[in-house]
């Protein structure tokens, strides 16, 4: 299904993931280039966390190939995890250490020198100058987001992983999120993300990839995925506006059951 | 661009550094922890005369043994994997037992620092004192004796994910560990239970401590 890309920054094939007996991801196959933000979308227990985590290592895959960067995942898993910033759903970090100790514990994990200059520069970035010295578990969710975002592109990784990053984020903070993810495309850097939010999937994502029930039901930039699917019956039924959107073309092809 | 793995003794070394602020952080639990062993000791005066300093010092390290293995460390894990502090972690590029490694570093120090406190208190209180290969087989067994503990705590979180279900679960154990091992020894809970904590986990680390304290009996 997914184009076989010599230069993309990452390329799954024919991923499956069992837990016991119960299937979760079906043969997924996809590529994510160079400087693209990738949107992984689904509904609750689609197979979305399961196949960033076989990306990020942390689940082994039942069969299927993972390569970061060139390196295979089965062979090089070190160099691959090295190649990766990640930001994960449901990530905290040590809650007695400060925003500046949390920073140099992953500048010493990835290998990063981080002098006085850069660890301002960075704190600066994020706009936590001033709770520097605060510790994790006293920041806001917002701070505690943005915190995570600066370790995951702290050793400037050619891919950064992040799962649901603007969940129970305010508007604004939202939005300085995107044009984050948006600077980094601009420095080339690619950007797989999974969201609940078809505004966020169509605002930031260059290409989409829809999965339902562990598989891969659709794939392609937001609004060829609208122009394709705009004359589905079932698409149009959810419609609600007369235009179509992308959330109605979500809910077509994924059906208006609640998913647990 | 080459991708390069940091090199495992510099991510360790940031590992520890973390893992050792944290607990400094945490520091008033640690006291709390020692302060058990500490009055034991303060209070046993009787004891001391009767049974020897060496039963009363490695009764008090192995009470602190427990309370490191059973309640800092396995707290600690349980807190911290609920949180997702480990799965952070786990996708850096660093070989997975240098997360576990740091940590248990960590609770090996803690353990030389309580050996150590309670050393000073048997000194200064109850004037008790042993030969320099003595204080260092002691220490050696102390540290062997925790690896117990820190492997029964280890066992707990293992089994057991809720870390409230953790938390009452290592209190319970401490609770039953103490009082049964602490009683069951001097013959005060029966003979028969007397036999048993001799070979129970608490008897048998209190005896190799013990054992270490007198090399040359």
């Amino acid at each position: 299904m997914a184009m076989i890309s010599g230069n993309s920054i990452l390329q799954v094939e024919g991923l499956n993931i069992y837990y016991g007996n119960f299937h979760a991801v079906r043969d997924i196959s996809f590529h994510v280039l160079p400087g693209e933000i990738f949107g992984l979308l689904g509904p609750n227990g689609a197979g979305k966390t399961s196949t960033l985590s076989a990306v990020e290592g942390l689940l082994k895959p039942h069969s299927g190939s993972i390569t970061i960067a060139g390196y295979d995942t089965h062979e090089k898993l070190l160099y691959a995890k090295a190649a990766i910033g990640v930001q994960l759903q449901a990530t905290s970090f040590q809650p007695e250490l400060t925003v500046n100790e949390i920073l140099q514990l992953y500048a010493g994990i990835y290998g990063v020198s981080l002098d006085k200059k850069n660890l301002a520069e960075i704190l600066k970035s994020i706009k936590l100058e001033e709770t520097a010295g605060k510790k994790f578990r006293q920041l806001s969710g917002g701070q505690q987001q943005r915190v995570s975002l600066a370790i995951a592109t702290l050793h400037d990784p050619k891919l950064v992983l992040l799962d649901e990053p603007t969940s129970g984020l305010d508007p604004q903070s939202r939005r300085q999120l995107w044009e984050r993810m948006e600077a980094m495309r601009e420095k080339d850097h690619s950007v797989l993300l999974t969201t609940h939010s078809m505004e966020e999937a169509e605002a930031v994502c260059d290409r989409i990839a829809i999965i339902d029930h562990g598989r891969l039901i659709a794939i392609d930039k937001p609004e060829l995925i609208i122009e394709n699917n705009k004359t589905n019956p079932e698409v149009i039924r959810a419609s609600r506006r007369g235009k179509i959107t992308l959330e109605d073309v979500f809910i077509g092809l994924t059906g208006k059951a609640i998913r647990s | 661009m080459q991708t390069i793995i940091p090199k495992t003794l510099a991510v360790f070394s940031s590992l520890l550094r973390a893992d050792f602020i944290t607990q400094w952080r945490n520091r008033r639990s640690f006291i709390l922890l020692l302060l058990v062993p500490v009055i034991i000791l303060i209070s046993w005066k009787g004891i001391v005369d009767k049974f020897g300093g060496p039963f009363a010092l490695s009764s008090c390290i192995t009470i602190g043994l427990v309370a490191i293995g059973l309640m800092g460390y396995s707290n600690s894990i349980a807190r911290d994997r609920d949180k997702g502090v480990f799965q952070r972690l786990r996708v850096a590029p660093m070989p997975s037992w240098c997360i576990m490694g740091s940590r248990l570093m960590v609770q090996l120090v803690m353990i030389l620092l309580l050996t150590i406190i309670i050393f000073i208190a048997g000194k200064n209180i109850d004037h008790i004192t042993l030969t320099p290969s003595g204080y260092a087989i002691s220490i050696l067994t102390s540290l062997v004796g925790g690896a117990v503990y820190l492997g029964l705590g280890q066992l707990i979180v293992g089994l057991i994910q809720n870390p409230e279900t953790v938390n009452s679960t290592s209190r319970l154990t401490y609770f039953v560990f103490i009082m049964v091992g602490m009683f069951g020894e001097l013959g005060v809970l029966g003979d028969q239970l007397k036999e048993i904590v001799m070979w129970s986990p608490y008897g048998t680390v209190k005896r190799i401590i013990a054992a270490g304290m007198q090399p040359g009996t």
